[in-house]
Order: structure tokens, then sequence, then C-alpha cells
């Protein structure tokens, strides 16, 4: 859960919504501000706060908060 | 370097109420993406008190943006313009495929690319006067021809190098315009952090998010000394800051302090704060301690960086360092907000971020003394676009000032004083020599400065060529000592009358009767050139209370105040007689009147 409730910390505070409005369904279509470049910005920063690093294939399949999730899930990051 | 992580200082903008702050408007052109640079950028103009606006250029649409096609890229309300053409998307063998150019390639390379630097640094100067910032060409990591490229005449290194000073050389010929040293930042975060070969790859965006950060730190230390935000003054403590231990418990010979470990931490950052003091960077102390200690471990301890006569100012006793700063301040007659406090104690360096936020603290934690020279240089904080004669010899201007202070206490009354000073004032129009020192004057000056207009190389020398305009500086010296450029003024002419666009002074040079000299000088000038009236303009900040009453004390009426404006306005009437200028003087040199 806590997993979860940083990662939504994270899209809503780079996307600027507030964290209720962020869900796992969030995606650049549900969220105005997420578009190629803030999608850079919030890699970066998940990449910094877990401090983890994507490969290139991650950063292009990760399209949602369920997917971000997922990802970090597989790479072994727990809270 | 920045405590906030990236989501952090999104989060912060996106809270932050910026419409009351003056504007900073950054217009990027590149030939990469660098988006990701925007929060910081963003961030660090926050912090020192402004609202950024970001514009970014096309994607490698330099040349055509350069010469204009989208003016709302770069105009007259730019800030600075920010380049970064990036070698590989100029020319992708120079940068890339070394091994496949013969040497009469390279040479056409090379000037195919000044060129094209030519025409973009040239393009953009029509449009704007705001600061150029030009991030110069990076070194490849890993040379084409791998060691030999370092063997020969013209290697790849090689042709970067001349690159970049081709570069540097034409930025230099152009006002405002900077070289901005991406190979220093480079080898700061290091060669492999520095690039994010991911999304170099995805999007054409090359640097990672700790290269951006840096990058956007190395480019406020020049948009901080544009806008005169650059600080004068360190203040250190004394206990664990200059040396380890106490020196009132560990005594001369048990401090730390030497040239070899454990003392030498102590010992290099001592060298860097007078690298600060040879930069003209005041040097304060503010310690708990009895003062006659310290001055001891001053005089006599064998490996004292810092001699007294470094210091400007001194505060050691047992009151809190919040006030003892205020003094400091005070005594030097600088602002709070130019100072700089380093402190071991984390104790200290809270009091004084809340009693006193408007000071900028240092932390030296105990634990990474070896860690104290790298803290300060990094800090940037004192970084100047210029280093004027004048701020080379600060030190002995201060220690002239002392002289001059006891002298003072020695004369009968102000005039005998004043007098015995055999001050010499010489007053001039700009040349192109002055230029630097006045642009500087125009960006740091805060309490004797009647419109605290900031003014850029570039936007001075405007002045000094426009036919409706003149630029005037003062010279003082005395015998003590020759104190150099101390003042400004501008003149703006139009329909028979002068207005006084700036009037500023050095803060040292206050309370001698200079700026009565200055003000007879502009008048006479403005008589000369036909002007019926001059108008004083003077516009109130949180600094310069100390000449809200300039003008009326020099003759002129009050005009209008102009509350919406914030400004106020007086005049002085040419048929009015002019005063005598003070006679106290030993010699007033006129290079403007006859």
């Amino acid at each position: 859960m806590m997993l979860k409730e940083q990662v939504f910390r994270i899209i809503s505070q780079v996307m600027n919504v507030s964290s209720e409005e962020v869900n796992e369904g969030s995606s650049p279509e549900s969220l105005e501000r997420w578009d190629s470049f803030q999608h850079i910005n919030l890699v970066l920063a998940l990449e910094e706060e877990f401090k983890i690093r994507f490969t290139d294939e991650e950063i292009i399949q990760m399209r949602n908060a369920s997917m971000i999730l997922e990802t970090l899930r597989n790479k072994g990051v727990k809270t | 370097m920045l405590n906030e992580t990236y989501a952090e200082i999104q989060d912060i903008l996106n809270k932050a109420k910026t419409d009351h702050l003056p504007k900073l408007n950054f217009s990027i052109l590149r030939n990469v993406i660098v988006e990701p640079i925007v929060p910081y950028l963003k961030f660090l103009a926050y912090k020192m008190g402004f609202a950024a606006e970001v514009r970014m250029g096309d994607y490698d649409n330099l040349v055509q943006e350069s010469l204009g096609v989208r003016e709302e890229i770069l105009n007259k309300e730019t800030d600075s313009v920010l380049i970064f053409m990036k070698l590989e998307n100029l020319s992708w063998t120079v940068a890339r495929n070394f091994t496949a150019l013969r040497t009469g390639d390279v040479q056409n390379e090379v000037l195919r690319v000044q060129e094209t630097i030519s025409t973009i640094l040239g393009g953009i100067r029509k449009q704007t006067d705001g600061m150029i910032l030009w991030h110069g060409f990076e070194f490849p990591l890993y040379p084409s021809f791998g060691i030999w490229d370092s063997q020969i005449p013209a290697g790849q290194v090689g042709t970067v190098v001349d690159l970049n000073n081709f570069l540097r050389k034409a930025l230099r010929s152009v006002p405002n315009a900077y070289y901005v040293d991406l190979n220093l930042c480079i080898a700061r975060v290091g060669g492999k952090r520095f690039y994010d070969d991911r999304y170099w790859h995805i999007g054409r965006a090359p640097y990672s998010r700790e290269a951006l950060c840096e990058i956007a730190s190395e480019d406020f230390k020049f948009i901080r000394s544009l806008k005169g935000k650059s600080r004068k003054c360190l203040v250190l403590d004394c206990d664990n800051v200059l040396w380890g231990g106490i020196i009132g418990e560990d005594g001369l010979s048990g401090i730390k302090l030497s040239k070899t470990y454990p003392g030498s931490p102590y010992y290099e950052f001592q060298q860097e704060v007078m690298n600060l003091y040879n930069r003209g960077i005041l040097i304060a102390l503010c310690s708990r301690n009895n003062a006659e200690d310290v001055w001891e471990v001053f005089r006599t301890h064998p490996d004292m960086v810092l001699k007294e006569e470094h210091i400007a100012a001194a505060e050691i006793n047992w009151e809190d360092k919040a006030t003892n700063l205020a003094k400091v301040a005070a005594n030097l007659n600088i602002g709070l907000d130019s100072l700089v406090f380093a402190d071991d104690s984390e104790f200290e360096v809270n009091l004084v971020r809340q009693a006193i936020p408007e000071v900028t603290v240092l932390h030296l934690p105990n634990d990474k003394t070896v860690e104290y020279r790298n803290i300060l240089v990094s800090c940037g904080l004192f970084d100047t676009l210029t280093i004027s004669v004048e701020d080379r010899e600060r030190g002995v201007m201060y220690k002239a000032e002392a002289q001059r202070k006891q002298l003072q206490g020695q004369a009968p009354d102000l005039e005998t004083y004043l007098r015995s000073l055999e001050m010499v004032v010489e007053v001039k129009f700009a040349d192109d020599f002055t230029l630097p020192r006045i642009a500087q004057l125009t960006q740091k000056t805060n309490q004797f400065n009647l419109t605290t207009r900031r003014y850029s190389e570039a936007d001075i020398k405007k002045y000094m060529e426009a036919e409706d305009a003149d630029v005037l500086s003062l010279q003082l010296a005395d015998k003590f000592g020759d104190s150099g450029l101390v003042g400004v003024c501008i003149l703006k002419y139009s329909e028979q009358k002068a207005v006084l666009d700036t009037l500023l002074l050095s803060c040292r040079v206050l309370g001698r009767g200079v700026e009565d000299v200055f003000v007879i000088q502009a008048l006479k000038l403005a008589k000369r050139r036909g002007c019926e009236g001059v108008i004083g303009e003077f516009c109130p900040t949180k600094k310069n209370a100390q000449v809200k009453d300039f003008f009326p004390k020099q003759g002129f009426e009050p005009l209008s105040r102009s509350s919406k404006e914030a400004k106020e306005t007086y005049l002085f009437l040419m048929n009015k007689p002019l005063r005598e200028e003070p006679s106290y003087f030993k010699e007033i040199r006129s290079l403007i009147c006859e």
C-alpha cells in the first residue's frame, strides 16, 4: 500500500493534481499535463525517489499508473 | 546540491503564488531536448525572489529563431537567452565519427560551425539585449581515435577546444554575452552520470537530471550577478570552522590547524576563504568566544592563513548569532541578504535560518570536515560577472577606511576631518575602460541608489552611444588610498529637460560630501546641454531609505508622488543659481564641463 501511495503522490506532484485524483488508471489520457515531456519529468522523479534506473523499454511501456507500479514491483521496489 | 527532490520542486512550484514577484524571462534556443531543466530554472528563480517564465525555441531551429522568425521567443522583455547547441546535432562527424574525416574535412566542418555561431550570435543581439548564456561544446568522453587523439596536433578533443576558443572570443565581442563551461559541469557531476543515453535515444534529450540541475545552478551564478543578488560578505564561526576544537578549552597548541591531517581540512578551507577575500568578498567573524582567545590564534598560530587584517568586522562575544549577524551587516553598511554565514553547529544554523531568513547559511557538519572546502567553493553565491580592480583592492580599502575612522575620532569637527582627508574627486564620461565597473555598480548598489535600475554592460554601452543620454562616472581618492570608481550618474534628455535616470554611490564613500559634488556636476552638464530643468527620480526600496530626502536637500522641488508607480519626482529649474561645491575637497577634476 505504501508503494502505491508514494507513486500516486509523485504523479500528483509532477502532474499538478491532488493525490485523490490519481488512481491506478491514471494516464496521459486522463491527466491533462501528462504529455511526453512531463513523462520524462515523472520518470526522473520516480528514479530519484526509489533510487532505481528504468531501462529504455520500461520507460516506453509505463503508459499508466498501474504499469508504473508493476514495473517498480518487478524491479524489487517494496516501500 | 539542492535539498529538495525533483518531485518536491515541482510540487512547490505548482503551489507557489508568484504573481506578485518580478518576472524573469528565459528563452531557450536549442538543438536538443532540455525540457526537464525548466523546473530547476523556475525553482532557482523562485528562491531568488523571481517568477521565471521559460519560452522554448523549436527543436533544432536556432538559426531561424536567432534571425527573428518567432517574435515571442526573442524580444525586449527577454532577460536571458540560454543556448544549447550540441555538437552531435551540428556536426555529427566531428562529435561522433571523427575517424572518417581527413584534415581538410575537419577544417571545413570547423569553418561551417564557426559561421553558424556568428550568425546565431549576431542575430540574437539584433532581437534582444538580454543576457546570452551559451553552453560551450562538450569534450567526447572517449575520443574516436582513442589514446592517439591526444598525441596528434588536431585531434577530436583539440578540435572541440578550438571551437570553444572561437566561441569564447565571439561572445567576448558581444556585450552581455557569456560562455558557460559545460566541461566543468561534466567534471563535477562525472561524465557517466552526466548523460542519459536512454532519453538520448528515445527523444534526443542528452542530459541526466543531475546534469540539468548542475547546469541550471551554473546558469544562476550568472543570473544572480546580473540581478544584483550575489553575496558580498562571508561571516565565519571560529571553533570547528577555522580550526578543529575549541580554543577556550583546547588552547593554542591543542586546536587542529596544520598543513597535514587532521588539521589540513581547516587549513585548506581557510585558503578558499582567502580566495574569496582576494576577489573582494568581505570576511567577518561571528563567534561565541572570548575575543582575546580568538585574536591570539589569528596573531600567533603559525598555520593561520587568515590574518587579523583580512577581517572586515568581528562580533566575538556571548550574544546570540542572529543579533551578532545583524551587527555585522550594520557595521559593514550592507544588507542582511548580502551575508553568507558558515557554522558547524546545527543549533546555530537553525536559529539563524529561523530568525533572519535573509541570511544564507552554509552548514559545515562536524563529521565532514574534509568537505568544508568543497561546500564553500561549490556554493556559487559569491560569483560575479566581472571582478574589477576595485574588488581586488577591497580589503586594502577597508583598512584605509579604518584609518579614516581613527582620524575622524581625533578631529575637532567634521569639516576639519574632511579637509584633512585631502580628497580628490574626478567626474568624467563613461568609456570602454570604466564600462564594466559602471554596469557592476548599477547591479549591486542598494543603499545610496535613487532608482535602483539594474543595467548590463550592453545597456550602459547603448546609453553611452545614444545622442539623448550621458553616462557619468565619479572616482575618489584621498591620502589613505584610491577608492576607485564609486559613483554613477545617467542623464536622459528630452524636450529641454534632463532626467536623472540613475544616481548612485558606493556605500563606502558616503558621508563625505561626494554626492553634493556629483549632483552639482550633473546639473552643470545639463545646463551646458541646454536644459531648462532637471528631473530627479526617487524609487523607494527596502534598502534606500537613507536617500529619501536627497533631492529636497539638493534644492529640488517636489513635482509628483505617483503612488501607483511607487516613484517620486522632483524638479530643479535651471534659472535657480547652482550651489558651490564643498570647499573641503583638495581638488575637483571635472572632465565633463570644462
